[in-house]
């Protein structure tokens, strides 16, 4: 059954770690925090990477949303106990880092996030 | 007596290449994801690359239960035709026409069929009325995903496997070339869809975030 989003209240959040600080870094802007706290979870385009923001356990982090399998929209769906269901065909992912329930070898990309005067930024090619 | 005919036709246009749409229609396991309000059991009892014979179990809008029957589908040039027996008694024939429209668009069209007893003539609004609830029903839950099969594949998406330039985490090519969409069945599976148990959708009720496109 499909219902209005609810609100969620977003606790005090720290972003994942990035990586290396020599390497090229594309940081881009996906959403402002007070979007993101709206759902604790959206979905966006940002230059032909369709990106899922989301919070879990106080760390708000970035996954690819283009499920592995068929390309299907993983985050269309809130998340329920720390997994994501691909809505087209039920693949399943931990929110944890993105690794693939059903298909172990198949994960979403990660990208580092950072935080920066209300928005949230992720590296492109991190 | 002579067997008496319920018919209803609709047609809508995509913004996407008929074989997509195909792939669309052929895919089994989106059932019980994309429509799982819809249904809820599917199986392939067996297939071909281009046939199939499936259980499938669905609530159709205006009525209050779930039936289930099984059905046999097979492409004939662009139609896709099915056969559905359900548990009802009624035997249901479908055409769906994929139609070539310019610039990577194309209409779909689709009528059903009903061959009864004249008696049921007098259903024919609720015939009707029910099939054209039950199109646009399933329309508006698989335009999306149509248009976003079509988008990943302009960007280089590779079934199992994602886009290359998004896994290898490095810049989108300036050009790229995916070449034309293949209509290739039968579908690739990975669930137990194929086996005696088939498939159930996970969930009835979610919060739904929706597409971003």
């Amino acid at each position: 059954m499909s219902t209005a989003p609810r609100q969620e209240k977003i606790p005090e959040v720290s972003a994942q770690p990035n990586s290396t600080p020599d390497r090229q870094e594309d940081y881009q802007c996906v959403a402002s925090l007070e979007e993101l706290k709206k759902t604790s979870q959206l979905t966006r385009w940002l230059n032909d990477h369709d990106i899922l923001l989301y919070e879990y356990e106080g760390q708000i982090k970035a996954l690819s949303n283009i499920c592995r399998h068929f390309g299907g929209p993983v985050g269309y769906h809130k998340a329920k106990d720390g997994v994501f269901t691909c809505l087209w065909h039920n693949w399943r992912f931990s929110c944890v880092d993105g690794s693939c329930l059903s298909h172990p070898g198949l994960p979403l990309r990660q990208y580092p996030v950072k935080i920066l005067d209300g928005n949230v930024y992720v590296d492109l090619l991190g | 007596m002579k067997p008496y005919t319920l018919q209803a036709q609709f047609q809508a246009d995509m913004d996407c290449p008929k074989e997509v749409v195909m792939w669309n229609y052929y895919d089994h396991e989106h059932l019980v994801g994309t429509h799982y309000k819809l249904y809820d059991k599917a199986r392939v009892v067996a297939e071909r690359n281009d046939w199939a014979l499936v259980f499938r179990s669905k609530r159709m809008p205006l009525l209050p239960f779930h039936s289930s029957g099984i059905g046999f589908q097979y492409m004939d040039g662009n139609t896709m035709k099915s056969f559905h027996k359900d548990s009802l008694g009624f035997f249901l024939e479908t055409e769906i026409d994929f139609i070539d429209l310019p610039e990577d668009r194309c209409t779909i069209r689709v009528t059903y069929r009903i061959n009864t007893h004249p008696f049921f003539r007098v259903f024919e609004p609720f015939f009707k009325r029910l099939f054209e609830k039950w199109f646009w029903a399933t329309w508006e839950e698989d335009a999306p995903m149509r248009i976003r099969r079509w988008k990943v594949h302009k960007l280089g998406f590779k079934e199992f496997s994602g886009i290359d330039y998004i896994n290898r985490k490095i810049a989108k090519p300036e050009h790229l070339e995916p070449g034309k969409y293949v209509f290739d069945p039968p579908v690739r599976t990975s669930s137990p869809i194929k086996t005696v148990q088939g498939i159930e959708r996970p969930f009835t009720q979610s919060l739904e975030l929706g597409y971003d496109e």
